[in-house]
C-alpha cells in the first residue's frame, strides 16, 4: 500500500515538473513528426525510396523526441535518485529472520591482512561455521544465526582496529543499509546508509547478506522497484491525461 | 506555426553525459530514475517498436509486392512517355494579365515556360464556374456527363437550393431517451458529381497519385493514391463557410450571407462570447445550436487580450490571427464535434470586435471525412500542424460584409496558401514517379475581392486614388510564378509539369437582376400586392411564372410535370420559350452605361450531352464583360431594378460568357495545339501514361511533345 501510495503521489510530481521543464510545444511537434513519418511508411508503401527516408525520419524524430523528453529528466534526477535511494532502504530488504542464518562478509584492502581481520559479535548473535577466506577476492566470509530480533552492532577487523557494522533482525520496515564502505562517495550514497569506513582502514567493505524484499500486488511477488516502475508510469500516464500534459 | 530548430550540441553532450550516466552503469535502484525517463524510454521504444514491426512486414511482403507492382508498372509504364505529371491547378489564372505581366517583365518562370514550352489559352466550360469547370477537368466530360452545372442545383418540389456537389444528411433512425434524441448510424455524405477523375484510371494502372485540394473531390473517392480534398468541403456548421463576428456593438443588422453577429458580455474585467457551432445532433427536430464559450481578458496598455477558449490561453494582439485554436462543441453523452477555427482581434477599444473563421473540420481528427485514405489529411496534420479544411477556406464573405479589412483578408489568403505550398512540395518529395496535383484558390480568391483596383472606374473603388491603390493582383501573380519557379527545380526532364486554370477573370462592376428582368417582361409574376420577393422567390407565384433564374447562370424554366408548380409545357412549347428568351436576352444593353450586359444566352439542350442533362438549367447565360448575376438574382430574389451597381470589395468575376474567360495552360513541353479546351486534360495525361482512353470521354488528347523542353 505504501508503495502504491509513493508511485501515485511521485508519478503526479514527474508529470507536473515535466510540464514546467518541458518544452511541450517542441515535444507535441516532435511527436506530431514522428506520428507522420509513421503514417508516411504506411501511405507510401510502394515507393521504396519514400519508405527508406521515412525510416530515418523515424529514427532522427526518436533521437529528437528523447533529447526533448530526457531535458526535464534532468531537473529531477538528482532529488528522485536519492529520494529513490533512501526509499530503496526501506523497501528493497528484509530485516534479517531469527533463527536462519546468514553471511556477513569482509572484503580486505589486500590479501596480508586476511588472517588479522576475526568477526566479534553480540549477544544475540553467533556463528554457525568457521570463516572462510576466499583470497582471490581478499574476502572473509562468516555464517551467522540471530537467536532474537532487535538492532545489533557486529565488530570486524584486527584486533587492534575493528570496525562496527550495523545488523537488523526484524519482521517491520527497517532502515537497511546491506553494506559499509571505505570510499567512493556515489557507492556509499547509492548503496550504504551508515558512516564511511576510514580510507586508511585495512577493510574496505563490510557486508551482511540481507533477503531481498517481495511485496505482494495482484496475484504477484514484486520487487518494489518494478512495482514503482509499473505504478508511477501508470499513475503518470493518467495524471497527464487529466491534466492536459503533453508527454 | 514555427518548427523548433535544431538543439544546441552543448545540450546534447549533456544528455547523453547523463543518459549514459544512468544507462551504462546502472546499480540497483537508479536503474530506473522516475517516470519521467520511463515516459521518453516508452515512448520512444514504442514509436520504434511500431516502425520495426512494419518493417518487418514490409521486408516479409516487400517481394510480392514487388513482384506485383513491377508486374502492375511494366503494363502502366510500358507505354508512358513521361515519368511524372505535375500539374498546378491556380482556380482563375487570367491569360489576358499573365500575357501582360509576362510581357512586363514580372513573371520570369511563366516566361520561361511560355518560351520552351508552351502557353496557350485553354477554353473552358459552360458556365465558366469553378465546380463545373474543375469536374470536367477532372473527368474529361462535359456537364452533362458529371452533372456539376453549378454551386447550387434547384429542388424540383420547391424551388429551394441545394449544394449540387454532396449532400450530407442525418442518419435517418434514431431512438429518443429523455430530451435525447440518439442519431442511430453516421451521417449519410453523398458525392453529386458523377464520372471518374482520371487519376483512377492512373491508379488502377499501378501509377501513384497525390492529389491535393482539385475542387469538388469531397467526399473523397476511394483509389489507389491519395487525396485530400478541396472546393466543397463544409465547415463544422454544414455551411460553405460560416464566419462570426463576436462584438460589444449593439446592432441587429444581419449580414447578407456567410457570417453571423455574436454579442459580447462584458461581466467585470474579462469579456465573454461563444461561437455558434453546428445544430446538436442529440436535439433531434427541435433544433438546438452546439456552442463554444470563449473568454477574452483585454489589455489595453499593450493592446492585446488574453484570450481563453476551453483548455488554451493565447495572448492576442490588435489586428493579429491567433494560430489555429482546437475547438470541442459538446452535445451530451459523451456526443461532440471537433473543429479548429483562427480569431482575429479587430478592436479592443472603445469596443471589442473578434472574427472567427468558420469552424473548419480538424484534419487531425476529422470528423467527417476529407481525404482518402483518412489517415492522409491526419498525416498532412501531423506533418505541418492544422490547415484549412474548409472548401473555401478564404473568407471572402467577411471581407465583402466589410467584417475584415483588405490587410486582414490577404493575411488569411496567404496563411492558407503556405499550408498549400508546404502539402505540394511534400506531395512532390513523395510522388517521385506518377502523378502529383494540387490547385491554389488563392488566385481566385483575391482576384474576385481585388478586380476594383485594377480598374479606374470601378463602383467598389471609386474615390480611391491610383497612387493609393495596391497592387495585389500583380504581386498575387508574381507569387505564383515564384511558387512555379520552386517546383521547376525540383522536377526533372522526365517530369511533365502543367499550370492550369479552369477559368480567367473579368471585371464586375455591374450586377444584372435576371429575376427582375424576368418580372418586368412577364416571365415571373409576384404574388398579388407584391412587387418584390423575398430570398428564394418567398413572394413568387409559380402558377403564372414561366421561368426564374437562380444561382450564377443558369435560366429555368418553370416546366408542367418537372418543376413542382410547373405551368409551361415540356415539348414545343417549351422549346418556343426557350428561343424567345434567348432572342430577347441576347444583347440586353444596360441603359445606364450603354454597355452590353448579356453577350450571349445558350441552349443546353445544344451545349451538354449526356445522362444527367436533365439536371442541367434549361439556358446558361453568358453576361457581358463587366457584369455578372446580381446578388439578390443569385439568391432567387425579385427586385426593383435589372442593373446596378455593384459596390462589394467581390469585384472581379468569371460567371459570364465563358467564351470571354478561357483559363490558362502552361507547360514545360510544346503542344501543337492552339485552341485546347480543359476537357482535354484528362485524356492528354492518360494517354501520356499510355493508357487507353475511355469511350466516354470528350476530350481529346493533346499533342505534346515528347522531347523534354529547352
Amino acid at each position: 500500500m505504501l508503495v502504491v501510495l509513493i508511485s501515485i503521489v511521485i508519478g503526479f510530481l514527474m508529470v507536473v515538473v515535466f510540464r514546467y521543464t518541458s518544452d511541450q510545444k517542441a515535444i507535441r511537434i516532435a511527436k506530431d513528426q514522428l506520428k507522420a513519418h509513421l503514417l508516411a511508411v504506411r501511405l507510401f508503401q510502394d515507393q521504396l525510396p519514400v519508405v527508406l527516408s521515412s525510416y530515418g525520419r523515424i529514427v532522427r524524430g526518436t533521437g529528437r523526441y528523447l533529447q526533448l523528453a530526457f531535458r526535464p529528466l534532468l531537473f529531477v534526477i538528482f532529488p528522485l535518485t536519492l529520494l529513490v535511494v533512501q526509499l530503496d532502504r526501506y523497501l528493497g530488504w528484509t530485516g534479517l529472520p531469527t533463527g536462519e542464518p546468514f553471511l556477513i562478509k569482509a572484503q580486505a584492502a589486500d590479501s596480508d591482512v586476511l588472517n588479522t581481520i576475526d568477526l566479534r559479535l553480540p549477544p544475540g548473535l553467533e556463528t554457525t561455521a568457521p570463516a572462510v577466506h576466499v583470497p582471490t577476492e581478499n574476502a572473509i566470509v562468516w555464517r551467522v544465526v540471530a537467536h532474537e530480533p532487535g538492532n545489533y552492532n557486529v565488530n570486524v577487523g584486527p584486533s587492534e582496529k575493528a570496525f562496527s557494522k550495523r545488523v537488523s533482525v526484524s519482521h517491520g520496515l527497517e532502515r537497511i543499509s546491506p553494506v559499509r564502505l571505505r570510499g567512493g562517495f556515489w557507492e556509499r550514497m547509492l548503496l550504504s546508509a551508515e558512516p564511511a569506513l576510514p580510507t586508511d582502514s585495512p577493510i574496505r567493505s563490510i557486508e551482511v547478506g540481507y533477503p531481498s524484499r517481495s511485496i505482494p500486488f495482484i496475484g504477484f511477488e514484486w520487487n518494489w522497484i518494478w512495482l514503482f516502475f509499473v505504478l508511477s508510469l501508470l499513475a503518470g500516464f493518467l495524471f497527464k491525461s487529466m491534466l492536459g500534459i503533453e508527454i | 506555426m514555427k518548427y523548433p530548430s535544431a538543439p544546441k550540441r552543448e545540450h546534447l553532450g549533456l544528455f547523453l553525459a547523463i543518459l549514459g550516466l544512468i544507462l551504462l552503469c546502472p546499480l540497483r535502484s537508479e536503474a530506473y530514475a522516475g517516470p519521467g525517463a520511463g515516459f521518453a524510454v516508452l515512448s520512444s521504444f514504442w514509436t520504434l517498436f511500431i516502425a520495426f514491426l512494419y518493417s518487418v512486414y514490409a521486408f516479409l511482403t516487400w517481394p510480392f509486392r514487388h513482384l506485383l507492382r513491377s508486374l502492375r508498372r511494366r503494363k502502366a509504364y510500358g507505354k508512358a512517355q513521361i515519368k511524372r505529371a505535375v500539374i498546378l491547378g491556380f482556380d482563375g489564372m487570367d491569360p489576358e494579365l499573365a500575357a501582360r505581366f509576362i510581357a512586363e517583365g514580372k513573371l520570369p518562370n511563366l516566361a520561361k515556360l511560355q518560351e520552351q514550352g508552351s502557353f496557350r489559352k485553354l477554353r473552358t466550360t459552360f458556365p465558366a464556374i469553378s465546380p463545373v469547370a474543375w469536374s470536367t477537368f477532372m473527368t474529361g466530360v462535359n456537364p452533362g456527363k458529371h452533372n456539376i452545372y453549378d454551386f447550387l442545383g434547384r429542388d424540383l418540389k420547391n424551388y429551394l437550393p441545394f449544394l449540387s456537389s454532396a449532400e450530407i444528411r442525418a442518419p435517418k433512425r434514431n431512438f429518443k431517451i429523455g430530451k435525447y434524441t440518439i442519431p442511430l448510424g453516421k451521417p449519410v455524405i453523398k458525392g453529386m458529381r458523377r464520372g471518374t477523375p482520371f487519376w483512377h484510371w492512373l491508379g488502377k494502372s499501378g501509377i501513384f497519385c497525390s492529389v491535393i485540394r482539385v475542387p469538388v473531390t469531397f467526399p473523397p473517392e476511394k483509389f489507389p493514391g491519395v487525396l485530400l480534398s478541396g472546393m466543397c468541403v463544409p465547415d463544422l456548421k454544414g455551411s460553405q463557410g460560416t464566419f462570426c463576428l463576436c462584438t460589444t456593438r449593439q446592432s441587429c443588422d444581419k449580414f447578407r450571407e456567410g457570417g453571423v453577429r455574436v454579442p459580447i458580455q462584458r461581466n467585470g474585467s474579462a469579456l465573454h462570447s461563444y461561437i455558434p457551432g453546428p445544430e446538436d445532433p442529440l436535439a433531434g427536430n427541435s433544433g438546438g445550436e452546439l456552442r463554444v464559450d470563449f473568454e477574452i481578458r483585454p489589455d489595453n496598455g499593450k493592446n492585446q487580450a488574453r484570450m481563453t477558449v476551453d483548455s488554451e490561453k493565447f495572448n492576442l494582439k490588435v489586428g493579429e490571427y491567433s494560430p489555429w485554436v482546437p475547438v470541442k462543441f459538446k452535445a451530451g453523452l459523451g456526443f461532440s464535434a471537433r473543429g479548429i477555427c483562427r480569431f482575429y482581434l479587430k478592436e479592443l477599444s472603445p469596443e471589442v470586435e473578434v472574427y472567427v473563421t468558420p469552424v473548419n473540420i480538424d484534419p487531425g481528427r476529422p470528423d467527417l471525412p476529407i481525404s482518402h485514405p483518412v489517415t492522409y489529411s491526419i498525416y498532412l496534420a501531423k506533418l505541418f500542424g492544422p490547415y484549412a479544411t474548409l472548401g473555401l477556406a478564404e473568407d471572402t464573405w467577411a471581407l465583402n460584409e466589410e467584417v475584415l479589412d483588405d490587410g486582414a483578408f490577404l493575411t488569411q489568403c496567404y496563411a492558407n496558401h503556405q499550408d498549400r505550398e508546404r502539402m505540394l512540395f511534400d506531395a512532390l518529395d513523395k510522388t517521385r514517379q506518377g502523378l502529383c496535383a494540387c490547385v491554389f484558390d488563392t488566385t481566385d480568391r483575391v482576384q474576385h475581392m481585388f478586380w476594383r483596383y485594377l480598374e479606374e472606374d470601378h463602383p467598389a473603388a471609386r474615390g480611391v486614388p491610383h497612387a493609393e491603390r495596391p497592387k495585389v493582383i500583380e504581386d498575387l501573380y508574381s507569387r505564383m510564378d515564384g511558387l512555379i519557379g520552386r517546383v521547376m527545380k525540383q522536377i526533372d526532364e522526365e517530369t511533365l509539369l502543367l499550370i492550369v486554370s479552369d477559368h480567367g477573370f473579368k471585371s464586375f462592376a455591374r450586377c444584372v437582376n435576371l429575376n427582375a428582368w424576368l418580372h418586368q417582361n412577364g416571365y415571373l409574376a409576384l404574388k398579388s400586392g407584391k412587387t418584390e420577393s423575398g430570398d428564394w422567390f418567398e413572394d413568387v407565384d409559380w402558377s403564372r411564372t414561366r421561368a426564374y433564374t437562380m444561382g450564377l447562370n443558369g435560366l429555368y424554366l418553370n416546366v408542367k410535370g418537372r418543376e413542382g408548380e410547373g405551368i409551361v409545357p415540356a415539348g414545343s412549347d417549351g422549346e418556343a420559350l426557350k428561343q424567345e428568351l434567348r432572342t430577347k436576352l441576347n444583347g440586353l444593353v444596360d441603359p445606364a452605361s450603354g454597355r452590353v450586359g448579356i453577350t450571349g444566352v445558350f441552349d443546353c439542350d445544344a451545349i451538354y450531352a449526356g445522362p444527367y442533362v436533365d439536371n442541367a438549367p434549361d439556358l446558361i447565360v453568358g453576361y457581358g464583360e463587366g457584369f455578372r448575376a446580381s446578388w439578390d438574382s443569385v439568391m432567387g430574389k425579385v427586385t426593383g431594378q435589372i442593373f446596378e451597381d455593384n459596390l462589394k470589395a467581390w469585384s472581379g468575376d468569371h460567371c459570364v460568357d465563358p467564351r470571354l474567360v478561357p483559363g490558362v495552360l502552361f507547360s514545360n513541353r510544346k503542344i501543337a495545339e492552339e485552341k485546347p479546351g480543359i476537357v482535354d486534360v484528362a485524356p492528354t495525361i492518360l494517354k501520356l501514361f499510355g493508357l487507353e482512353l475511355p469511350a466516354h470521354f470528350d476530350g481529346k488528347p493533346l499533342t505534346v511533345s515528347t522531347e523534354p523542353a529547352g
